[in-house]
């Protein structure tokens, strides 16, 4: 069934449509991929999706619950409970460089939802295993590679229970040896069922790990399809032209 | 030139320095944290204030700080009606103008902090579901001090060295002191040692900041 259902969503910068009637679901323990070429507004939708961006019209319904609906919000309060559901990982980390990588971690659930210290140092310590970084419980996030900071970051979004993850192109800002271990901890991620939603470059992340690719284009979505009939049988000459200069 | 005569000008000099000290510091103590409000009343959304928070800003730095010095300590006594209020001892009227001055230095220093925080870091707040006071107080101040630090060590030299104005109100500071033997002795050398004086306070001050700044590094 549908966590995210978008309709319709519209979204202008000045005379800059980026969005235009953007329409698509997101099922339960779904993992799908965006791809596009820069400025086609697949960030600003994702972005959309987490109040980072206010849409000039259509709906965004999350797990039931109007967060947008006809292009009306409702109160902060409610925005605030829905989108608490929704974790991100961004392009550049957004690591608070004066914390700890414990502090990165524990901040959010100690101030939003009072959890105890004992499970913060508990929980803290479960996910950055997870992520194969144990050894950095005490770094700051100065010392650390580009790796290991977005792998810090998806830490942090985990550590809120989030019930859908956005990723906004997690591997662009990397160096490309390093895009590895970020991608494998999303495969880890995508194999425990959470549901994903993935903008991203990387074609053969898409291919592999996304149950389904949406390939946007000047703000709207061309085409999307299961990874194996999108990347063998692309239908619309758009994506084809994509395609074709993206996979080598 | 013997070392007594050495020790004979340096004694008063050294008292001089406790006022240049204490005026140092009171004005830091209270111009920092002062110069923090005016900061957040410029930012503030409700108007009237923040436009008053600017001018008061525009005022303190488009004047020079012996302007604000004078009119303080001999100006105001003179306003009609309400002057003989405002007599105030020398050092007191002194700290008051130094405090106003200061504030209005740190008040732009701390807004040039905040303006270089990246916004992804506001974002990373908001969803993580931080509201607007945790944001502030746990992500934004933190390093707004942090960016601050290096104009914050610069702005305090310049402190330092402009409590040397008080020589012009008459207040006995360091300068004071060097200049009363230079005219009593017909001698250069007390310029020589007030010098020293202000070089061995600024490179306490520079040595502490640098110690903050490798404390508060973002590494």
């Amino acid at each position: 069934m549908a966590i995210i259902e978008i309709s319709t969503l519209q979204k202008s910068f000045g005379s800059n449509e980026v969005l235009k009637n953007i329409s698509f679901e997101v099922n339960k323990n779904e993992v799908v991929a965006v791809i596009g070429a820069s400025g086609s507004g697949k960030s600003t939708m994702l972005r959309s999706i987490v109040h980072l961006e206010k849409v000039d019209g259509g709906s965004i319904q999350i797990d039931g619950q109007n967060l947008v609906k006809d292009g009306h919000y409702p109160k902060i309060k409610t925005i605030k409970e829905i989108t608490a559901k929704t974790g991100m990982v961004f392009q550049h980390f957004n690591l608070f460089p004066h914390l700890s990588v414990k502090e990165n971690l524990e901040i959010a659930p100690k101030l939003v939802k009072k959890t105890t210290k004992e499970e913060l140092d508990k929980r803290s310590r479960d996910i950055l295993q997870k992520v194969g970084l144990s050894d950095k419980l005490h770094a700051q996030p100065g010392s650390l590679s580009g790796g290991q900071k977005q792998r810090v970051a998806i830490a942090r979004a985990l550590m809120m229970d989030p019930d859908i993850l956005l990723f906004d192109e997690p591997t662009s800002a990397l160096d490309p040896e390093v895009t590895g271990e970020v991608l494998k901890v999303m495969r880890d991620l995508a194999e425990e069922n959470m549901t994903m939603i993935v903008v991203t470059h990387e074609m053969g992340f898409a291919r592999e790990v996304a149950d389904r690719v949406v390939f946007m284009d000047g703000g709207e979505i061309i085409e999307s399809g299961r990874p194996e009939e999108f990347f063998t049988n692309p239908q619309h000459a758009r994506t084809k032209a994509f395609l074709s200069k993206n996979l080598n | 030139m013997s070392f007594d005569y050495f020790i004979t000008v340096l004694k008063p000099m050294l008292h001089g320095a406790q006022m240049t000290l204490l005026l140092f510091f009171i004005t830091i103590i209270v111009s920092i944290p002062l110069g923090f409000l005016v900061m957040l009343a410029q930012k503030n959304s409700f108007k009237p204030l923040s436009w008053l928070a600017h001018i008061f800003v525009y005022i303190m730095r488009g004047t020079p700080l012996l302007l604000q010095l004078i009119i303080v300590c001999f100006g105001l006594p003179m306003l009609p009606g309400i002057g003989e209020h405002l007599v105030l001892d020398r050092f007191t009227a002194a700290s008051i103008a130094f405090i106003l001055n200061y504030a209005a230095y740190f008040a732009e220093i701390f807004r040039g902090g905040i303006l270089a925080i990246d916004k992804g870091q506001y974002e990373a707040a908001q969803v993580l579901g931080l509201n607007k006071f945790q944001t502030t107080v746990k992500i934004v101040i933190p390093q707004m001090f942090r960016i601050a630090l290096p104009a914050l060590a610069n702005e305090s030299i310049t402190l330092m060295k402009d409590t040397a104005l008080i020589y012009a109100v008459a207040v006995p500071e360091i300068l004071h002191y060097a200049q009363t033997a230079v005219n009593r002795d017909l001698n250069f050398f007390p310029l020589v040692i007030a010098g020293a004086i202000y070089l061995l306070l600024t490179a306490v001050l520079t040595l502490i900041f640098k110690l903050l700044e490798k404390k508060y590094a973002f590494e």
